[in-house]
Order: structure tokens, then C-alpha cells, then sequence
């Protein structure tokens, strides 16, 4: 490494070391765990490019189509990555002070990024350029080396100036939506990306190749250039195989020179959201009153809150992506369940209400108006998304065409709304994850508390308040009676107004309780502990973060695609193999094994679940308030 | 009970540790009505400590807080609506202008819509937060932040004023009209219980003055009496034993 280092610039040099030294400080336990978890999904995606170049059995030209659309997911994963992943470990503006030109801060900057396990597995993925270029020819291969490297720096690039435009544009709403219409679509893919496979496979593209425009498309984009070099080179083209690899040195400097202007920019002015003037206290109506004046600063909040807004367009992009995605081998089943899937996640995303609006509750608390608040709080919600899930029930459920889904679709939707009204409250006062109050964190509005738990108990349990309704449809279905069947309307209504009365009744007494604890824990509860000296908060240990990190990744797996997914398939007979274990084997074992899948993953889900509990911090191991 | 009128606010005992670190020990003290009360410490007295629990946005270990002879604790509807704080650096409904901000809070506190719209205005006009019409809360200024919260610790025409730093990071000139409001607050009858750590500001200000220092009130009492012949902020120094630093190091600044 120390040979390595000596020949880099001194700036370069200092950086790396930097980063290094942040890294290996950030090792700890959860962090680590994740890390080693993407490093191995990573090489496993670079291990599986390699094998696209190496050893598929198809044509070149299809093997070459592949590669090149690979490529570009590869690039798109690294302009994608900083919006999951939050900022990168050296930011610029740390080093704005610094009397150095910003073009060397740069190439230091961009020498530091090149460390990193991303980095190395997309050098990796990248080298499959090479064992296709082996494939066609001694020429090849001589194109293939600079063209790898070409393409790592490219992409590598591509990402900090991502980096650049969306940090700008996360600070609008219209930016918030997008970045959660973005985490939306990962999650889709990440839980359901395996119907894409499947239409893969029923499309038969292996076999025949694509079509010339998608041929010519993943080849006309930088990414691609690569490809297009190393085939030249194969051909005998020599112009055009220089010529694209020009290309891409002449898209490194331009890219390299705009991402240097951006380091000097000083800080970007705020997208500022604008308020209303001059509005009275209203005397009747759905404004007036204790309750109706939390109802609309909540109103207003919604719509001016970037955090906000995006947790308005997560649900509402993975409901309809997930339920969509079928489509792309012709299937409308899921269509209906839209309106329904959106109401459940609607719930997981205002989990964590209290948390997100940080140490305001002081004013709940000094007006004595807990009631008022929470009930506002409620009502907004379902304001807010009431409206938007009843015009996606309706729409979607006549797009199906699936006459027997209504009755099913209108009883629980108002089930999943009134309950996620009701145990999104209370989740949101007896689980607070506290997080940087907004006029804290100016630079990344869509910072905040971690809700990876609250998220998954919402999402679960947001699924019991559909059982009454579900059971009076089902019976309704299995004796074949219109009566029983549209009983189950009612019942929904019925359970989800009873659920957000009584559950926002027991969640109104626990605020009452325990306000200022709630407060406390808001004032104190930082991850960043305020002063050095102070006992840390108590946390998990590593043990019991790599634990739960393996029963949420492996329990998700068993539950669904291997247990869930199988079960339906064999209830309805559809014969769809992929990758559900219980699908290739013996008919006689599939039900067991579906069975011992479900099983699995409940049981992986608790050990998870047991494992995130964070020990109840006792009072020596608060912080003391920051500013005592 | 007490034949004299209760105290604006009293505090009896009032105690609060956390962990092994013990933040408020034990501390009696009595705001005299149409008092104006200084409460200065260095870091870490335990002065916001303090404050917190006598507004009952912190629950004490032990002790009592009342405002006018009312319990924070077990009657906190009455005691809360007694009284106007001002806390430090804690967050508000962040989305809202200042106007939306205070007919939010007036509409909480049950103040009649007619009553309501002119004080707003009245507010806001004294405050100079009238330019910023239609800027959010989360965009204000610290100084201005300062401004809104004493308006919205002000808006119901409370008795007792009980501010965490008001003038921390507020301009001179923002401060002027902060010093003046409260002076006419308290020539009106009402009292004010202020926490800082600027001696000048207290001295100019305060009538009363209590010393806080390791979670104990080290002196309380008028102003007179606490800085004796000396300036107050000497007075501090010698309560609090601060060391003055007159220490070797540095060297190399500015040689």
C-alpha cells in the first residue's frame, strides 16, 4: 500500500489515509455486519458478471447485450447509491477552508473514492470485459484493459456528480418525491424482484437475443462505450475502438472538471418553502377548535415538509410497483390489492410521528393539549391519504376487471386505514426514535431517526386489523353468499374506526404520562453523543446487531419467496418454478417444505426482533441534557 | 397558609441526577412577585436543568415547583396556564410562519378567534417579525427563533415569564426590544425569571439575582447584596472559584 501511496499526489495521499482511518473507525458493529453483507452481495453480483463474460452459452452478440445492459445497471447502482446510502465518508465542504486549488482537491477527492469495497467489486464486475474480450481475440483483450478502467473511473465519477445534483434537489419537495418514488422502486425490486425474473424466463430471450433497438440503446449510452470498443477491436474497426474509448476519456474530464466546479461553489441557497399571509383563527368548521387547529398546522406540515412529502410517495410507488410488476407477463391479479398494500405502508411510513417533529412536543406539553394533538395528528393522516387510497382502490380494482375482488377490496381498505391510524399513533409515542430536529439538519432535510424497526412492526401488524373483515369474505366465499360477502364492508368500516378511536385512546394516555420523558429522550437521544466525556447510550452489542441484521435478510427470504410465495402459487396451481425450493421438488414435499419455510422465517423474524430490542437504557447511561 | 403572597415561583428541594452525575441538588428557590430574577451559572450548573423541571417540560427526582402558589406537578392545567417559558434551542411546529405558528398556539390555549387575530398582529409587529410574512419557522434566524418563542411564550398574557437565555445569539438591536418588552412586562406586575450567563446583562436588567454552580444555588438574594461592592460578574467569579487562565502555552500565537 505505502509503495502505492508514494507515487500518488500529496493531497491524494493524506485523503486516502483520511478515509481509511474513518472507516476503520466506523467498523462497529451494526456498520460492520452491513458492510460484510454488501460486500458479499457484491462480489456475488460481480462473480455472476464475470460469468456473463466468461461462460454463458449464447451468441457473442447476446452475451455482448448483456454485458452492456449489466454494465449500466452497474452504473446506475452508483448514481443510485448516495441517495440510499446517505453522504459520502470525505465531503467536500470539509475541506472548503483549506488554501488548495480545487482541481488537486479534486483528483484527491476522487483518488480517496477509488477506496472502498464498492469500488473494488465494481473493478471487479468490470474485469468480465476482459474474459469476453479472451472470447474473441488478441486485440480484443489489448482494447479491454484501458476500456475496464475507463469505465470504472467513469462510473465512479458519474456517482460524485450524482452526489452533486441530488443533494440540490432533495432540498425541494419535488426532489423529496423523487428520491422516495427511487427508494420505493429498490425496495420493490429488492422484495419482488424475482417476478422480473420470471418474466425473463417466460419471455424467452436467451434463446433468441433482444431486440435491435435494445441492442443499440445499452450500446448508444456511456456505460456501454466498453463494449462497442472491444467488439470494434474484435472486427478489425480500429477507429471505432479508439474512438470510443476517446469518448470516454474525453466524458472523464468533462465530468472530473464539472465536479470540481462544484467543490468550490460555496453553500448552495436553500429551496425555501413559502407560508401563507395573514390567516385568522377560524370561528366554526373543521379548523376551529383545539383539535382542528392541530389538524391544520398538520395539514400544512404535510404539504411543506420535504420528509413529508417523501413519505407520501414511498408507500404510494411501492404499492403500485409491486402490485404493477406482475404486468410484465401479462398478469392482473395483484392489480386490486394496490389500494390495500398502500394503506399497509401508508401505516409503516408515519410510524415515528412525534420523532420526526422532535423536541416541538415542548408546546403539546406546556397547552396540556396531548388530546387535541394526537387526535389531529390522526385525522390528518387520513386526510391525507384516505382520498389518494380510494381513488387507487377504485381505479385499480376496475383495471383488473376482477368483478369477485370489490367487495374484498373495499372492506380492507378502511380496515388497514383506521388501524394504521391507530398503531401508527401509537407506535409513534410508545417506540420514538428521536432524530436531529429540522432547523438542525438545513444540508439533508430527509435526515432522521431510525425506524427500520417501528417500519416493520407497522407493516405486520397493519396486517391484523384486515382479519374480521377477511374472515366474514372468506366464509362469504367458501358458502358462496352475496349477503355474507358484502357483510364484510361493514365489518371493515366498523374495525378500523373502532381501532383508530381506541388505540389513539391508549396512545393519548401514554403521552399524557409520559410527555416529558418523551421530550427527554428527543433532547438527548442523538446518535452523536454531545460531549465526549459523557457514558455512551446504551446500544446494541455487535453479537446482537449481526444477529438481527442475518434473521431480517435470511426470515425475509424463508417467509416470503420461499414459504408465502410457493404457498400461494400451490393454492392457486400456477407453475412457476424460479428459485422457490418448493417448486422443484416432488409434489408430495411442497406443501412440507413451503410449510417448514414459513416456519423458519417466523422463527428467524423473533430471534431478529429479540436481538434489535435495545437494552432499557438506565439513567446512568443517559446523556445530561446538552446545554445544562 | 403563608401569610405573605405566594411567590411567583417557588422551587422546594428540587433535585435531579442523572446517573452518578447529579445536575440539580436539591435547590430552593422563591421568585418574589413583580420580581425581575437573574439566574446566572457557568456551563453545566444546572441552570436549564433547573428550569426545565420548573416548568414541568423535565420530571424531577424529588422537590416541588409552584407558580403563584400553584403545584406544576400535580395541577398542571392551572400552573401551565399561568406561566410563559421560552426554552433553549428546542424545536417548534417548524413548518408554520410566524403568523400560522402563534393562531395555532392561541387556538391551543382557548384564547377567542376575534381576541386572537389582533394580538398576532400586535405580537409580530413588536417583534419586527413583520418582513418575514410568509418565511417558515424552520427558515428563521437564531435571532429571530429567539423572537417568535418569547412572542409565543407571551401570546396568552401570562403572569410569570420563565426564559432559558433569551439573548443568546441575539443582535443588539433585537435585544433592545427584547429588554424593553420585558421591562414593561414586569413594571405591568408581572415577573420575570431569566437564566444567562452575561453578567453585564443580568446587573443592567435583574432586581434579583440567584448564583447557580454544580447544581447548588451558591447565593440568592437582591442584586445589592449578591455583588456586594463589586461588580457582579466579580462576585461570580469568586462564588463559582472560576479559574482565570493565566496559564503558560500558545507562545507561538501571534509572535
Amino acid at each position: 500500500m505505502a509503495g502505492v501511496l508514494s507515487a500518488l499526489p500529496a493531497e491524494a495521499r493524506i485523503l486516502i489515509r483520511m478515509k481509511l482511518a474513518i472507516m476503520r473507525h466506523s467498523m462497529t458493529g451494526g456498520k460492520a455486519a452491513w458492510m460484510i453483507v454488501g460486500g458479499v452481495l457484491g462480489l456475488a453480483l460481480a462473480a455472476a458478471t464475470i460469468w456473463l463474460g466468461l461462460a454463458l452459452p449464447a451468441q457473442p452478440t447476446v452475451v455482448a447485450d448483456l454485458l452492456a445492459a449489466v454494465y449500466l445497471m452497474w452504473a446506475l447502482g452508483w448514481v443510485v447509491g448516495p441517495v440510499w446510502g446517505g453522504s459520502t465518508l470525505l465531503r467536500a465542504d470539509h475541506f472548503g477552508l483549506l488554501p488548495v486549488p480545487r482541481r488537486r482537491l479534486a483528483v484527491g477527492l476522487l483518488a480517496a473514492a477509488f477506496v472502498g469495497v464498492t469500488a473494488a467489486v465494481t473493478l471487479l464486475a468490470f474485469l468480465s470485459l476482459v474474459g469476453y474480450a479472451v472470447r474473441l481475440s488478441p486485440a480484443s483483450v489489448l482494447v479491454a484493459l484501458p476500456a475496464v478502467v475507463l469505465q470504472l473511473v467513469f462510473v465512479v465519477l458519474l456517482s460524485r456528480v450524482a452526489t452533486v445534483v441530488f443533494g440540490v434537489v432533495a432540498k425541494s419537495r419535488t426532489g423529496a418525491a423523487f428520491t422516495g418514488v427511487l427508494i420505493a422502486a429498490m425496495m420493490v425490486l429488492a422484495q419482488s424482484g424475482w417476478m422480473v425474473a420470471v418474466a425473463i424466463q417466460v419471455s424467452g430471450v436467451l434463446d433468441t437475443g433482444f431486440g435491435p433497438g435494445f441492442a443499440r440503446t445499452v450500446r448508444a449510452v456511456p456505460s456501454g462505450w466498453g463494449v462497442v470498443a472491444v467488439e470494434s477491436a474484435a472486427r478489425g474497426s480500429w477507429w471505432s475502438a479508439v474512438g470510443a474509448l476517446i469518448g470516454l476519456v474525453l466524458l472523464i474530464v468533462l465530468l472530473l472538471l464539472a465536479w470540481s466546479r462544484s467543490l468550490g461553489t460555496p453553500r448552495r441557497a436553500r429551496v425555501t418553502i413559502r407560508g401563507s399571509r395573514r390567516v385568522a383563527a377560524p370561528r366554526r368548521g373543521l379548523f376551529a377548535g383545539r383539535t382542528g387547529a392541530v389538524l391544520r398546522k398538520e395539514l400544512r406540515t404535510w404539504w411543506r415538509d420535504p420528509q413529508r412529502t417523501q413519505s407520501v410517495f414511498v408507500p404510494l410507488a411501492w404499492a403500485l410497483g409491486t402490485t404493477a410488476l406482475p404486468l410484465t407477463f401479462g398478469e392482473k391479479v395483484l392489480l386490486p390489492w394496490a389500494a390495500p398494500a398502500l394503506a399497509l405502508m401508508a401505516g409503516a411510513s408515519v410510524a415515528n410521528l412525534y420523532g420526526q417533529d422532535g423536541t416541538a412536543l415542548w408546546l403539546t406539553l406546556l397547552t396540556g393539549s396531548e388530546r387535541a394533538d394526537l387526535r389531529g395528528r390522526q385525522l390528518a393522516y387520513l386526510l391525507i391519504f384516505g382520498p389518494v387510497t380510494l381513488a387507487v382502490a377504485v381505479g385499480f380494482t376496475a383495471w383488473s376487471g376482477l368483478v369477485w375482488a370489490w367487495p374484498w377490496v373495499l372492506a380492507l381498505v378502511p380496515a388497514m386505514l383506521g388501524g394504521g391510524a391507530g398503531l401508527g399513533a401509537l407506535l409513534s409515542v410508545v417506540a420514538l426514535a428521536p432524530g436531529p430536529d429540522a432547523h438542525k439538519r438545513p444540508e439533508n432535510p430527509l435526515e432522521h431517526g431510525d425506524t427500520t424497526g417501528q417500519a416493520n412492526l407497522m407493516f405486520w401488524g397493519g396486517l391484523l386489523p384486515g382479519i374480521p373483515a377477511a374472515t366474514v369474505l372468506a366464509l362469504g366465499t367458501v358458502y358462496d353468499d352475496v349477503f355474507l360477502l358484502w357483510a364484510g364492508v361493514p365489518v371493515g368500516v366498523a374495525t378500523g374506526v373502532f381501532l383508530a378511536w381506541w388505540l389513539g385512546r391508549v396512545a393519548v394516555g401514554r403521552l399524557r404520562a409520559g410527555g416529558p420523558e418523551l421530550l427527554f429522550l428527543m433532547r438527548t437521544g442523538r446518535s452523536r453523543p454531545a460531549r465526549a466525556e459523557l457514558p455512551k447510550r446504551a446500544e446494541v452489542s455487535k453479537g446482537a446487531a449481526r444477529t438481527a441484521l442475518l434473521g431480517w435478510t435470511l426470515g425475509s427470504i424463508a417467509l416470503f419467496p420461499q414459504g408465502l410465495v410457493p404457498m400461494i402459487f400451490l393454492l392457486v396451481g400456477v407453475d412457476v418454478k424460479s428459485w422457490f425450493l418448493a417448486m422443484h421438488v416432488p409434489g408430495a414435499y411442497a406443501w412440507p417444505i413451503a410449510t417448514v419455510m414459513v416456519l423458519l422465517g417466523s422463527y428467524l423474524y423473533f430471534l431478529a426482533i429479540k436481538a434489535s430490542r435495545k437494552p432499557r437504557a438506565t439513567p446512568g447511561q443517559d446523556q445530561q441534557l446538552e446545554s445544562v | 397558609m403563608e401569610t405573605e403572597p405566594a411567590a411567583a415561583l417557588r422551587l422546594t428541594a428540587l433535585h435531579k441526577a442523572f446517573g452518578d452525575t447529579v445536575a440539580v441538588d436539591h435547590i430552593d428557590l422563591a421568585v418574589p412577585q413583580g420580581s425581575f430574577f437573574g439566574l446566572v451559572g457557568p456551563n453545566g450548573a444546572g441552570k436549564t436543568t433547573a428550569l426545565s423541571m420548573a416548568v414541568g417540560l423535565l420530571r424531577p427526582d424529588g422537590g416541588r415547583s409552584q407558580v403563584l402558589g400553584v403545584d406544576v406537578w400535580s395541577d398542571p392545567d392551572r400552573a401551565k396556564a399561568l406561566m410563559g417559558v421560552l426554552p433553549d434551542g428546542l424545536a417548534m411546529p417548524e413548518r408554520l410562519t410566524g403568523r400560522e405558528l402563534l393562531t395555532f398556539l392561541g387556538q391551543l390555549r382557548g384564547i377567542p378567534a376575534d381576541v386572537l387575530t389582533g394580538r398576532v398582529q400586535e405580537l409580530l409587529d413588536v417583534m419586527e417579525l413583520g418582513d418575514a410574512e410568509r418565511t417558515l419557522v424552520v427558515d428563521y434566524s437564531t435571532g429571530m427563533r429567539k423572537k417568535i418563542g418569547l412572542a409565543t411564550a407571551l401570546l396568552h398574557g401570562p403572569r410569570l415569564l420563565v426564559l432559558d437565555e433569551p439573548f443568546e445569539a441575539v443582535d443588539p438591536v433585537s435585544a433592545a426590544a427584547l429588554k424593553s418588552i420585558l421591562v414593561r412586562f414586569v413594571a405591568a406586575g408581572g415577573s420575570v425569571i431569566l437564566s444567562s450567563h452575561v453578567m453585564a446583562l443580568v446587573e443592567q436588567l435583574c432586581d434579583t439575582v440567584a448564583v447557580m454552580a454544580k447544581g447548588q444555588v451558591v447565593a440568592a438574594g437582591p442584586l445589592d447584596a449578591v455583588r456586594g461592592d463589586g461588580t457582579l460578574e466579580e462576585a461570580f467569579v469568586r462564588l463559582v472559584g472560576v479559574d482565570t487562565g493565566d496559564r503558560e502555552g500558545l507562545s507561538w500565537l501571534a509572535s
